[in-house]
């Protein structure tokens, strides 16, 4: 053979095994014959058959719908503060419709988001799925999570839905959610997937589904209709009560998961205000090697409380290395007001590292308390 | 051979590899779905539609072909208003529309082209899809798609089909009609006129120019029912979209001085009710909590004010009132102001 030939099937042979995507294809061969196998099993059925498990599709989303109607409520509210000059929350002025909660209790406890409520309304009612209309009472509030939990007096037989275990909770299944929102009695309904778990600080699970004003406060079921959480707006950046309603309908949406929270509702039951964590520290990246820079600490502090003073260090929060001002935000975010976290600061007056406690405070607020009624008269 | 040769022979076996792969997969891909087969049916009934801009409004809008000699259903908007209004249909053609009708409170239009169209939608007078189906929303979103190329393609279902009361701006006339709400984004500038169809190919409605909800203060992402779109375009007065006969307005009144300490979005509180009024016959008292009248809520001072105006003297109207944690109906009927 001309040398020539020779070298070319060598070098051919050479770049089948060098190739990088031999190797890709060698590691995926699994996955692939996967899809290979449902390609085969789709294209198998007819168009017929395609068009039928579409329809089938379609219906199993109003079979869920309807399984969880029962235990979905509209919210009034009456009076409250106008929306304050210009946006709360990226949109220019909350809506005056009705609003979106979930039955969780047999008992009258029902379950919604804290946005609904961004006007303080003095007076709320619940219309039932029976159509009969209850005054509410606030109860509890969660502002880390955005929900609140309204009781109506009374009753021993509401119809409360099934929830399905944040743990059985897959990236990819559907995610239907549902809201009267728009004003009509029968629920609009969107449809997606779950995208991800654990977000928020591991509070929320996330959606593509639309998640809007007309649905926070309802369910996020899944495909048979039971509940994977609660709809909230959320923003990884701030715990305002209004944030993350800019996201509306933008495929990125959240949801509370509620099977596991019996903890949870129980302190929201005894009437617990829940709130986000706050150091008082204003602080940035430390120019000189890890941890981060405290610049200032804000009187009458958390941090102020332990004597932080500018110049320290903060290294780790409960042994996470902080290098960074989002990192700290992620770290923080986990927590809520009155726990109490474990923080290595290196003193800029000693040089000596420390291990402290530090119990967080919910952040500042001159508000009045939020929801209480308040007296008319 | 030299180098150069070994490097080709290198990129050849890469090649070998890689191509192979490809073509296994390609195979199983070759069969159309019917979504497929719902847009590329749909496409050749599509139309752009070219007007003028006014200031920040966009002057370009989707429609759809809606008869075989050339007429076209779109949204009506300042677009129309100017000298010229271009259509161009699927393969590219370039037609000069002329403006049939215009209505402001449908925010419809229908355009008729010189032109053969063999293929265009029919306007079904029934439902055509129910919430949670299927529907494909076809439009030409921000102009992506020029001269024949096909418009775009979005997958959604059907949210709810209900009947709202929307305003484009405030200068317009409301919308008072029934809506398909959908759950893609179809809330865009230029898919306004674009078509909603079932994976069948049938036609659900035209996608709605952009509108706020008043009850969530959001975009709403909707279709105008083919229904609706049907009764445009054969001419009958449509009875859900014929404006409300206007009658003289009265000024009634219940007989109750609402507590006003605070301001008007205080909920309505009775703070007295008058002597031999129409609220004390029907035992009104202080301290109740106006809920609701005729079925409409009653969230604060604003909204009775303007309940009011929709009322006329002795004509009974169910009232719930809060009294303490009770829920109180009453039927009342307000008599003319004094």
């Amino acid at each position: 053979m001309p040398v020539e030939i020779l070298r070319l099937v060598v070098g051919c042979l050479f770049g089948l095994l060098v190739n990088p995507f031999a190797f890709t294809v060698a590691q995926t061969d699994n996955d692939q014959g996967k899809v290979d196998a449902v390609d085969a099993a789709v294209s198998e059925l007819s168009e017929a058959e395609l068009m039928e498990a579409m329809t089938l599709t379609s219906k199993a989303f109003r079979n869920a719908a309807s399984r969880v109607t029962p235990s979905l409520v509209t919210i009034e509210s009456y009076g409250g503060v106008s929306a304050v000059q210009g946006r709360i929350g990226g949109i220019r002025k909350q809506g005056e419709g009705n609003t979106t909660g979930i039955v969780i209790s047999s008992d009258g406890y029902i379950l919604t988001s804290t946005f609904n409520f961004i006007q303080r309304p003095p007076v709320i009612s619940v219309i039932l799925g029976s159509g009969e209309r209850h005054f509410a009472t606030l109860v509890g509030r969660d502002d880390t999570r955005k929900i609140c939990l309204l009781k109506i007096d009374g009753l021993t037989d509401l119809p409360t839905p099934v929830m399905v275990d944040e743990s059985k909770i897959k990236v990819g299944q559907w995610a239907i959610s549902l809201g009267v929102g728009y004003g009509d009695t029968s629920p609009a309904m969107s449809t997606g997937i779950i995208s991800a778990k654990n977000r928020i600080g591991g509070r929320a699970i996330q959606t593509d589904a639309n998640i809007s004003p007309a649905n926070y406060g309802g369910p996020l079921v899944d495909i048979e209709g039971r509940v994977l959480g609660i709809c909230v707006p959320m923003n990884p950046q701030s715990q305002a009560v209004g944030a993350g309603v800019e996201w509306y309908d933008s495929g990125i949406g959240f949801a509370i998961p509620l099977a596991n929270a019996k903890k949870l509702l129980d302190r929201l039951k005894a009437g617990e205000y829940i709130r986000p964590a706050f150091i008082g520290i204003q602080s940035g990246p430390n120019p000189l090697g890890d941890g981060i820079l405290i610049n200032k600490v804000n009187p009458k502090s958390p941090a102020s409380r332990l004597e932080l003073a500018e110049g320290d260090i903060l290294l780790n929060i409960n042994d996470n290395p902080v290098n960074d001002m989002l990192r700290l935000k992620q770290l923080i975010n986990r927590f809520e007001a009155g726990e109490t976290i474990r923080i290595t600061v290196k003193r800029k007056s000693t040089g000596n590292e420390e291990q402290l406690e530090l119990p967080l405070d919910p952040p500042p607020t001159n508000a009045k308390e939020p929801l209480a009624l308040p007296k008319i008269r | 051979m030299n180098i150069f040769g070994w490097r080709i022979a290198f990129l050849i076996g890469c090649a070998v590899l890689m191509t192979g792969n490809h073509l296994a997969v390609a195979q199983q891909k070759d069969q159309p779905s019917f979504i497929d087969q719902a847009i590329s049916n749909s496409q050749p009934k599509m139309v752009k539609v070219f007007g003028a801009s006014a200031g920040k409004v966009e002057g370009f809008a989707t429609g759809i072909v809606v008869s075989k000699d050339g007429l076209i259903l779109s949204s009506q908007g300042v677009f129309l208003d100017g000298r010229q209004v271009k259509v161009v249909l699927s393969d590219g053609a370039e037609h000069i529309a002329t403006i049939l009708k215009r209505d402001r409170e449908t925010q419809l239009s229908l355009l008729k082209i010189q032109a053969n169209t063999p293929r265009f939608f029919e306007l079904s007078t029934e439902a055509v899809g129910e919430k949670g189906d299927w529907v494909i929303a076809l439009s030409n979103a921000f102009k992506v798609a020029d001269k024949d190329e096909p418009v775009s393609a979005m997958l959604g279902v059907i949210s709810l089909r209900t009947t709202m009361e929307a305003r484009l701006t405030k200068r317009d006339v409301a919308y008072r009609g029934e809506l398909v709400l959908i759950d893609a984004i179809t809330s865009n500038p230029g898919a306004s006129g674009g078509a909603v169809v079932t994976p069948n190919g049938k036609l659900v409605g035209i996608v709605g120019k952009i509108i706020n909800s008043s009850e969530t203060n959001t975009r709403l992402n909707y279709a105008v029912p083919s229904s609706v779109l049907h009764e445009f375009v054969a001419g009958k007065a449509s009875v859900t979209n014929e404006p409300q006969p206007v009658m003289e307005r009265q000024d009634v009144e219940f007989g109750v001085v609402l507590f006003k300490l605070g301001g008007r979005n205080n909920p309505a509180y009775i703070d007295r009710v008058v002597r031999g009024s129409p609220a004390a016959k029907a035992k009104l008292k202080s301290d109740d909590m106006i809920v609701s009248i005729a079925g409409e809520k009653i969230g604060n001072l604003k909204d009775y004010a303007e309940s009011l105006k929709s009322l006329r003297a002795e004509e009974e109207v169910l009232m719930i009132v809060k009294r303490g944690v009770e829920m109180v109906r009453v039927r009342i009927a307000p008599r003319l102001k004094k």
